[in-house]
């Protein structure tokens, strides 16, 4: 008995002693379960087995990405080793200088990267947050809604404003979606709307912020009911159920609408013209590496492989995400095909939100406009006037 | 110098205080604090005056309110009702155990339920479409009296059995001697339940009321989930200037206006309860 506790505890002490603990790479993402089901399925188990490693997931939302970062950071106790953020919530984490400069790692870029796309995660000339997946929205529209009434997808905002009313017309409820939740998905909205109107989305009150306004509030009465729920999740349920047959949404929507609801009558295509120019904001997401990661080595060897032309292939092929490499758009073949054609399309009139360290301020004055002026029909000039004054002071300060 | 028994006292009781110290009154305290302060320092009513000026809060405001009245009023007649009903046990007692159900079902499941009947194209509008009494599908959503009314009856469906359960254990304490006595006199039902069950219910509807009001004060996932932004609440409010917009200052401010709303709404129920059975 005793001979048999020895070898136990001599066997026990070896196998201690036999190799180090394989690390942990903690990535977080914010991502929905079908997207969840392809980056734990094709994407990490590669580079795990390549580098010997885990790699662990965990969900946190852009909004609580900063919030994390900071507690963990002041606690000393960095727990996520790489991190993939909206492009338009990254200020606050150079401000507070919660993540690392990357600019000496510019090696890594591939040559076939978008340049415009290496500039958003630049701040006063260095190098914080790498390319990973730039995003588009696109105009999903039902087929067969827009044939029984001899309707084209609208071009620009005179045919929206008469497929608007038609549909309003004929079947006495509205079938345009617009993102009315609120935050966010508004934000964005009014961003491209504004912009396509020659304006500028940050004085509120010169011609192309009224004329978007003016526009918006005569549209309002026109447009779904559903629009005061729908934001990027909730989109793609009301075009897939039919109770709206157009609407905008980033391009994972393609994936549920046409392969997991069916849907084949659901078309898309880049999108209609303002007053001045057609225009849709580039979201997406970069890749950064908090303060004190403990395993940054790994987190560098990790956002190049994101980077790869094999990963970007399989995140445009499954969840219909655009590359952030050049030499990848020609692979998409079958059904995927037209529709990746719009986001091409939608990408030519791309434009980046511009980021400023008041964008909070901006997001909040820009809400309580559309919802003064286009829900509650208050008066376009003298509310955009009043928030072009709040706005001013925020600058200032 | 204490008994032994008393150090016992102390002992049990300690970890209790230490975690009501810990995990409620200092965040409490830090966030009545924090309501008083702004990013530059020094302590100032701004955020106060900041929240009240701002039409989103005042809405968010008023909706709180709206919901806790309606929705205590009309789940306090029902649970009672139903209570009323189930009582005397038998068979009856197999409809308490279905009523239970919705109450071990997640709010956010509920919420989610709730959207596919009050939806536009959800059964509700389907099936008032096909009995012919609307034409047009009714926007229950989309803010104002309709919305307060789904969110009431999504609320009632999912809160109303826990309200039931306090109000049937103070029926089944009413002493069965009192409704005999009571017979022989040849009273009423109504009889009885204006002179014998009302009173004796009141420490139990006290009870009952105190704690729903407390939950209708703080709702949150329930509204935000089934009508999104176009219905808020204080809670909600409180979140959203936490979350979206880095502020937690007002946060704080709107949760500890909130936290005074429930402490003053409590406070003048237990005395108005308190004052009429002292005049009785």
């Amino acid at each position: 008995m005793r001979r048999f506790f020895l070898i136990l505890l001599a066997l026990l002490f070896i196998s201690s002693c036999a190799g180090e603990k394989e690390p942990t790479l903690k990535v977080s993402m914010s991502l929905s379960d079908e997207e969840w089901d392809v980056i734990k399925t094709e994407v990490l188990p590669p580079f795990e087995k390549a580098n010997n490693c885990k790699a662990e997931e965990v969900q946190i939302e852009a909004g609580d990405l900063p919030q994390l970062l900071r507690a963990t950071i002041a606690a000393g106790k960095s727990e996520i080793d790489v991190f993939a953020q909206d492009n338009m919530q990254l200020s606050v984490l150079v401000d507070e200088g919660l993540v690392e400069d990357l600019s000496a790692y510019r090696n890594i870029l591939p040559k076939q990267s978008e340049k415009s796309l290496i500039q958003a995660g630049e701040f006063n000339g260095k190098l914080y947050f790498l390319p990973y997946r730039p995003n588009v929205q696109i105009v999903y529209y039902n087929v067969d809604a827009f044939k029984k009434y001899d309707l084209s997808p609208p071009k620009n905002w005179d045919e929206l404003l008469h497929v608007a009313k038609t549909f309003k017309e004929k079947e006495k409820v509205g079938r345009i979606l617009l993102k009315a939740w609120g935050n966010g998905p508004t934000v964005t909205q009014l961003y491209e709307l504004i912009v396509s109107a020659g304006g500028d989305p940050f004085s509120f009150n010169d011609e192309g912020c009224v004329k978007t306004f003016e526009f918006l509030q005569e549209l309002w009465p026109f447009t779904s009911p559903d629009s005061l729920k729908a934001k990027w999740n909730t989109s793609n349920d009301y075009i897939a159920r039919e109770s709206v047959y157009l609407m905008q949404n980033w391009p994972f929507g393609i994936n549920i609408i046409v392969e997991e609801y069916e849907k084949k009558n659901i078309a898309t295509y880049h999108g209609f013209a303002g007053p001045k120019r057609e225009a849709h904001v580039i979201g997406g997401e970069v890749l950064g590496v908090p303060k004190g990661a403990k395993n940054k080595d790994l987190a560098l060897k990790f956002i190049k492989y994101l980077q790869s032309k094999e990963v970007q292939q399989i995140l445009m092929e499954k969840l219909s995400w655009p590359s952030m490499r050049t030499d990848v758009y020609g692979e998409v073949s079958g059904w995927r095909k037209p529709y990746y054609k719009s986001v091409m399309e939608a990408l030519e009139y791309g434009v980046f939100r511009k980021n400023v360290p008041y964008w909070a301020d901006f997001d909040r004055f820009i809400n309580e406009a559309f919802q003064r002026i286009v829900i509650k029909g208050e008066d376009v000039r003298s509310t955009l006037d009043h928030y072009a004054g709040e706005m001013k002071k925020i600058v200032k300060e | 110098m204490l008994k032994s028994k008393h150090y016992w006292k102390i002992f049990f009781l300690a970890p209790l205080l230490l975690y009501l110290t810990i995990f409620t009154l200092i965040p409490i305290s830090r966030s009545i604090f924090l309501s008083f302060q702004q990013k530059s320092g020094g302590l100032t009513f701004s955020n106060y005056a900041w929240l009240f000026s701002n039409f989103q809060f005042r809405e968010a405001f008023v909706n709180t309110i709206s919901i806790t009245i309606l929705a205590l009023a009309l789940e306090l007649l029902l649970a009672f009702s139903i209570a009323l009903f189930i009582t005397g046990g038998g068979k009856k007692r197999i409809l308490q155990a279905l009523i239970l159900i919705p109450l071990g079902i997640p709010t956010i499941v509920v919420a989610s339920n709730m959207r596919y009947i009050f939806d536009t194209d959800g059964f509700l509008n389907q099936i008032l479409t096909r009995l012919h009494l609307i034409e047009i599908p009714i926007n229950w959503l989309s803010g104002g009296a309709l919305t307060l009314f789904s969110v009431v009856i999504a609320d009632m469906w999912k809160v109303t059995p826990l309200m039931m359960l306090i109000l049937l254990a103070g029926l089944e304490r009413i002493p069965k001697e009192l409704f005999e006595a009571a017979r022989i006199d040849g009273s009423s039902f109504w009889q009885e339940l204006r002179f014998i069950i009302l009173p004796l219910m009141k420490p139990f509807m006290t009870m009952a009321l105190i704690i729903r009001g407390i939950d209708t004060f703080r709702i949150f996932e329930l509204p935000l989930a089934l009508a999104g932004e176009s219905f808020k609440v204080l809670s909600e409010f409180a979140f959203f200037e936490y979350r979206n917009y880095n502020n937690p200052y007002t946060a704080a401010a709107s949760g500890t206006l909130l936290f005074v709303m429930i402490l003053v709404s409590v406070l003048i129920y237990i005395r108005v309860s308190g004052a009429q059975k002292e005049t009785a």
